[in-house]
């Protein structure tokens, strides 16, 4: 690393500010609310990956705070600075977009110098930090080429290096690994995780895939039709989910859910069957995922209905008293074509959901 | 091609071949035309071979004719009208697609329906406005009732009077204001990505700036296709400048040329000097075409998609 790269570096990891979004929210016609007033946090230099299914308001979210879209009502503040009311420069953001969005006309080099350029910054500066930021991001010998003579990851990268080249405090990411193919998002994950290390920009991350969540985030704030269902790290989300919703997002294959119904010592099914104990009274929805189910000895039982068997591991789906029942075992376990499974819940991987909110009811077998 | 058989390929060809001769054969009458004099024409009527009579011929046109000084009035409303066609389309789709234009589908229309009216078929009220280009404003005064008030008061109406019959101005204006390089920039903004718009506002970029950094070079080819096609259009323009220009040195050339057969009867036009003037005038739209088709090609392709 040179010393141009290291003031690249620091220049923007001393600009990354928190982003801290106050009662925002986001109406297009005044009446039906896209996203509801929204509070959150987004602490100075964390990776921080918006994660919901499409529609549920993520992009909007993400263009309010790059200032393409205007708040409805709230405030949003990148560090001390209130930003809402600014035009996109002057908030110090810069952004990826998900079909990269190059000037198809202008080359490499052109591309990732225009914001400098139009900043009006002189142009022995500029081509001294366009090349920087091409060494860091391995682009030096495409700086002359036109955008339609790159691959789709050498494109990325230029779309990456035109958003850091004005050293923002803020980089926003908008589903910028949709369009690759999986190998290549591989990459450009294990690249992306690289580059957030080095420059420690404050990083916003919007995407569909929970995949992409899981690896790149500090934390990930997952967004239901506008709502904040939960915001905390991928560890936590997995384990601790705090809803019905985020349990059945985060997961391949998803959580299992079922009703039960509490006595005040044990869960059952409709159909009577005791699932676990829990002194508990009312309905409520039971998760667990389906690597915790242990399969062979065990109280509950359920028929088998199909199995697949993916290398590294199976997965059976079976019938838990009308219930779809996802059940993820090594490889080659021994269950042979048995039609009845043995099953046991074990009590510490279970999660109890409200039944009609959702919500997580945390300590509902911890306690035992 | 469909289907690959034989018959229908020998069908298809004679078809094209057909066209190509209809085409083809009275251009190249022209030219034999071209190449004759008066005097060999008079006796033998026009000829499928050539003469040798094709120089003399456009020298006189140079020399005898106003054909000369009629190709720069062609070239002056031509060159204007495509380039203020193109500005005015080039704008006007950039408001309709890139802001958030109030009514914008219903001006869009309207702005379409003008393919629907051609000069030709409102060439007599064209006439009107250009002989006055203030009568409209005379008709207002004259329904609010204000012209009424001030003939009371001053002993006569105001009649205001501004005509720009016989000037290039009025050769060129009533022919720019049409639709179609609307519509072909608009389809054009329309395949562009949207994030572009988007991308350019993150890097600082406002509206003026977009326009000439991204939209401008982007457009070319689009440019290039509308400008040729105006271009044409504004030299073969027949009919406008025959009733906008009253004198023969403000005439276009296609006007000239249909000049130089004699209004009187029973004299024979002179055909091989007319047809030595249409080779002369066929020659600057044939260059721009031949310079420009490649633009002409990819710009209306680009705009289909």
């Amino acid at each position: 690393m040179n010393a141009i790269d290291t003031s690249i570096d620091s220049a923007i990891r001393a600009a990354a500010s928190a982003i801290v979004l106050e009662n925002v929210s986001k109406s297009y016609d005044g009446t039906t609310q896209v996203i509801p007033p929204l509070d959150a946090e987004l602490r100075a230099g964390e990776f921080t990956v918006v994660l919901g299914p499409s529609g549920c308001g993520k992009s909007t979210l993400m263009q309010m705070i790059a200032g393409l879209e205007r708040v409805s009502g709230g405030t949003i503040s990148f560090g001390a600075r209130k930003v809402q009311d600014l035009e996109p420069k002057e908030r110090g953001c810069a952004m990826v977009f998900q079909n990269y969005a190059l000037y198809p006309h202008m080359s490499v080099f052109e591309n990732i110098a225009y914001s400098l350029k139009v900043a009006g910054m002189p142009k022995p500066e500029r081509v001294e930090r366009v090349e920087a930021v091409a060494k860091m991001l391995g682009l030096s010998d495409l700086l002359a080429r036109k955008p339609g003579q790159l691959s789709g990851g050498q494109r990325q990268r230029v779309a990456i290096g035109r958003a850091i080249v004005r050293e923002p405090g803020v980089l926003l990411f908008d589903e910028p690994l949709s369009n690759l193919d999986a190998q290549l998002r591989h990459d450009m994950r294990m690249e992306l995780a690289e580059l957030h290390r080095r420059i420690g920009a404050t990083t916003v991350f919007v995407t569909h895939d929970q995949v992409e969540a899981m690896t790149l985030a500090d934390r990930i704030l997952i967004l239901n039709k506008g709502r904040i269902e939960q915001f905390d790290t991928p560890k936590a989300i997995y384990h601790k989910p705090a809803s019905v919703f985020v349990a059945k997002f985060i997961g391949a294959p998803p959580m299992n859910i079922v009703p039960v119904t509490g006595d005040g010592k044990v869960l059952r099914l409709a159909d009577g069957q005791v699932l676990v104990e829990c002194p508990v009274f009312g309905d409520y929805q039971l998760g667990i995922r389906p690597e915790d189910i242990l399969v062979g000895e065990g109280p509950i039982k359920a028929g088998l209905r199909y199995r697949e068997d993916l290398g590294s591991h199976a997965i059976l789906a079976a019938d838990l008293g009308g219930n779809l029942l996802r059940i993820a075992t090594p490889f080659g376990a021994d269950i042979g074509t048995e039609a009845n499974l043995s099953l046991t819940f074990p009590p510490l991987r279970l999660h109890l959901f409200d039944a009609e909110t959702g919500r997580a009811i945390p300590g509902a077998f911890s306690a035992q | 091609m469909v289907e690959n058989a034989r018959s229908l390929n020998l069908v298809a060809s004679a078809v094209l071949f057909l066209g190509m001769l209809y085409i083809l054969g009275p251009l190249y009458l022209t030219l034999t035309t071209s190449t004759q004099s008066y005097e060999f024409m008079l006796r033998n009527g026009l000829v499928w071979y050539p003469g040798d009579q094709f120089f003399t011929n456009v020298i006189r046109i140079f020399s005898e004719t106003r054909i000369p000084q009629q190709m720069a009035n062609s070239l002056v409303v031509a060159v204007g009208d495509a380039l203020v066609t193109c500005v005015l389309s080039f704008i006007s789709a950039y408001a309709l697609v890139f802001f958030p234009v109030r009514w914008g589908s219903v001006v869009f229309a309207s702005i379409l329906a003008t393919i629907m009216l051609p000069l030709d078929i409102r060439v007599i009220t064209t006439y009107q406005v250009a002989s006055n280009v203030l009568s409209p404003i005379n008709a207002l005064l004259d329904i609010i009732g204000l012209n009424g008030l001030i003939a009371g008061v001053f002993g006569a109406p105001v009649v205001l009077e501004w005509s720009v019959l016989n000037t290039h101005f009025g050769l060129i204006a009533p022919l720019v204001a049409h639709g179609t390089g609307t519509f072909l920039f608009r389809q054009f903004f329309l395949v562009l990505p949207k994030d572009l718009v988007k991308a350019a506002r993150m890097d600082g970029a406002g509206p003026i700036r977009f326009l000439f950094d991204i939209l401008l070079p982007l457009s070319r080819p689009s440019f290039a296709a509308l400008f040729v096609l105006t271009f044409l259009g504004g030299w073969t323009q027949y009919l406008w400048p025959l009733v906008a220009s009253s004198t023969p040195n403000m005439q276009t050339a296609v006007v000239g040329l249909a000049r130089l057969a004699p209004d009187m009867e029973g004299v024979m036009p002179d055909f091989p000097l007319i047809m030595a003037g249409a080779v002369v005038v066929s020659i600057i739209p044939l260059v721009m075409i031949a310079v420009l088709q490649r633009y002409l090609v990819r710009g209306l392709v680009l705009s289909e998609k």
